[in-house]
């Protein structure tokens, strides 16, 4: 048992020391134009990565600015998409499941906002046609994906790519959770400086 | 309506690499980065009427684009082919002439509204393109293309203009902790005196053979004080722009007078550690790094020598780093 554990901690932590670093700094260069430009952030998935997105959004809107939740500041709005269930059975079940984020996207999309689209295989019909859509309107991509980052590494503005073998959705969705706290404890202490920053000069 | 805006930018090392005298022998080189003061083009379609309406510090109406003063605005207009009525309104942070390009930060917020006003959304590469167009090839103003590239990517980025005349923007990316400690060690002034960018580039483009070997120094020191800036030295980045202006002094006399040499120098005495002339010389701004300590004594003795010198307009400028560059933020 012990080896089989071991194997997995190595396994990520691989992973983890080969983050595509410069990737996920333009990540967050994105994400901050987003927040100049009052924007939104989209984020989505299937399956666990649906989870993450879900996860991500409570922390992007509260835990960001969870030490300075009195402080007078601009706060990010981050979506997930589609956000209630009965829109993805509606458009699943009316349209076709390929249509599950692009056709909410469509109600939303500005040019001001961006998407963070989380695919294991990059290659999903409904995470892609929701990119494309972004695209044609030269809202940037943010895409999280593993394996061989398919088409959404491709498509995407910054292109994190966790590279495994095919199928390690376990090794894959763990480092994507890493990923996206990342984004949450940068932010996180942006705003801790900003605040800081801001009392000091009021004084 | 449509509103959009574009972001005024505080270029470092290489400006003047951007003219196509210089980059079409030898690449072009600038490293520079957008700042929170921005142009707003306010724009909406007229069709009941048919009239052709704008309002900047001037009003002008129109019965045709031809028809109007505003040789921008009037270019633009007639370039993406506004025929049915359209009332455009323009608005800015910072007064124009400044040297921070509000210019062509204009031309691109000007024209991602136009285009979106026909229905056409253009990326940031297009919108820098047709700015490019507008000013360079339509307008023929003897400038170059950096201010359009800044504004319309945003953030800090190493320009390149390649000999082919493309353009490739390369981004720096900076952590907070990094970006705040770089922005707390600038200072920025208006100097009061306004110049136009056209006039001073006019005599540079002149003498750029004469000048050649200096270029490309400059064109390759943007690849030094990226590394310096990576490493996070920023009193290295401010010596370099210290011998950067000196070298930038010997290629058009009217890059500096003896009011800015004055300033110039006695921030360098008060503690600066480095600085310059912003935008084509002239006038304009005057940006200087210096150790937070040093700042308040610093702006004391400019207040002080701009007072004695009648320049009633000298005044700092406080402002922060941004990434975003030319965006619609309405469109309805």
């Amino acid at each position: 048992m012990k080896t089989y554990i071991e194997k997995f901690a190595d396994d990520i932590s691989f992973q983890m020391k080969n983050l595509p670093a410069e990737e996920i700094a333009k990540a967050t260069h994105i994400i901050q134009s987003v927040y100049e430009r009052d924007g939104r952030i989209y984020v989505f998935g299937n399956g666990g990565s649906l989870a993450l997105a879900t996860h991500w959004v409570s922390d992007f809107n509260k835990t960001v600015f969870s030490h300075n939740l009195d402080a007078n500041i601009k706060r990010f709005q981050a979506i997930r998409l589609p956000s209630t269930e009965s829109e993805i059975t509606a458009w699943a079940n009316d349209v076709g499941f390929d249509m599950i984020f692009a056709g909410p996207l469509k109600n939303y999309l500005q040019e001001t906002d961006c998407l963070i689209a989380i695919s294991s295989s990059g290659n999903s019909p409904n995470i892609i046609k929701a990119v494309e859509l972004a695209k044609s309107h030269h809202v940037p991509v943010i895409g999280i994906s593993g394996f061989d980052g398919g088409k959404l590494n491709e498509l995407a503005d910054a292109k994190i790519v966790i590279k495994t073998e095919k199928g390690a959705y376990a090794i894959v969705e763990s480092v994507h959770g890493a990923i996206l706290h990342l984004f949450t404890s940068y932010f996180q202490d942006y705003f801790d400086h900003i605040v800081k920053r801001d009392e000091k000069h009021k004084k | 309506m449509i509103i959009t805006r574009a972001p005024l930018r505080i270029s470092f090392v290489g400006g003047g690499t951007d003219i196509k005298e210089f980059y079409s022998r030898y690449p072009g080189r600038v490293i520079s980065t957008t700042i929170d003061k921005f142009v707003y083009i306010v724009s909406n379609q007229n069709t009941f009427s048919g009239k052709y309406i704008l309002k900047y510090f001037q009003t002008e109406i129109a019965n045709h684009p031809s028809e109007f003063k505003h040789d921008r605005f009037k270019e633009a207009l007639l370039h993406i082919g506004i025929d049915n009525g359209i009332e455009i309104a323009s608005f800015a942070d910072l007064p124009s002439k400044t040297g921070l390009g509000s210019s062509s930060s204009f031309s691109v917020a000007l024209m991602k509204a136009l285009y979106a006003n026909q229905g056409k959304k253009i990326s940031k590469e297009q919108a820098a393109q047709s700015a490019c167009e507008l000013e360079i090839d339509i307008l023929k103003e003897p400038i170059g293309k950096q201010d359009q590239y800044a504004s319309a990517y945003g953030g800090l980025n190493v320009i390149t203009f390649n000999t082919d005349g493309t353009v490739d923007v390369e981004p720096i990316f900076m952590d907070f902790k990094f970006k705040s400690k770089f922005e707390n060690h600038m200072m920025l002034f208006f100097t009061g005196m306004t110049r136009s960018a056209g006039s001073v580039l006019g005599e540079q483009k002149k003498k750029i053979d004469n000048n050649f070997e200096t270029y490309k120094k400059m064109s390759d020191s943007v690849l030094e004080f990226k590394d310096k800036l990576l490493n996070e030295d920023i009193k290295g980045m401010a010596e370099m722009l210290h011998e950067g202006w000196q070298r930038k002094k010997t290629l058009a006399s009217s890059i500096t007078n003896s009011e800015t040499d004055v300033l110039y120098e006695k921030a360098i005495k008060n503690g600066a550690w480095g600085g310059k002339i912003l935008g084509a010389g002239g006038g304009g701004c005057l940006l200087f790094i210096a150790p937070p300590e040093k700042q308040q004594k610093i702006q004391e003795a400019l207040d002080a020598e701009a007072k004695k010198v009648g320049l009633v307009d000298f005044k700092r400028i406080h402002f922060g780093l941004t990434s975003s560059g030319v965006d619609i933020l309405f469109n309805s």
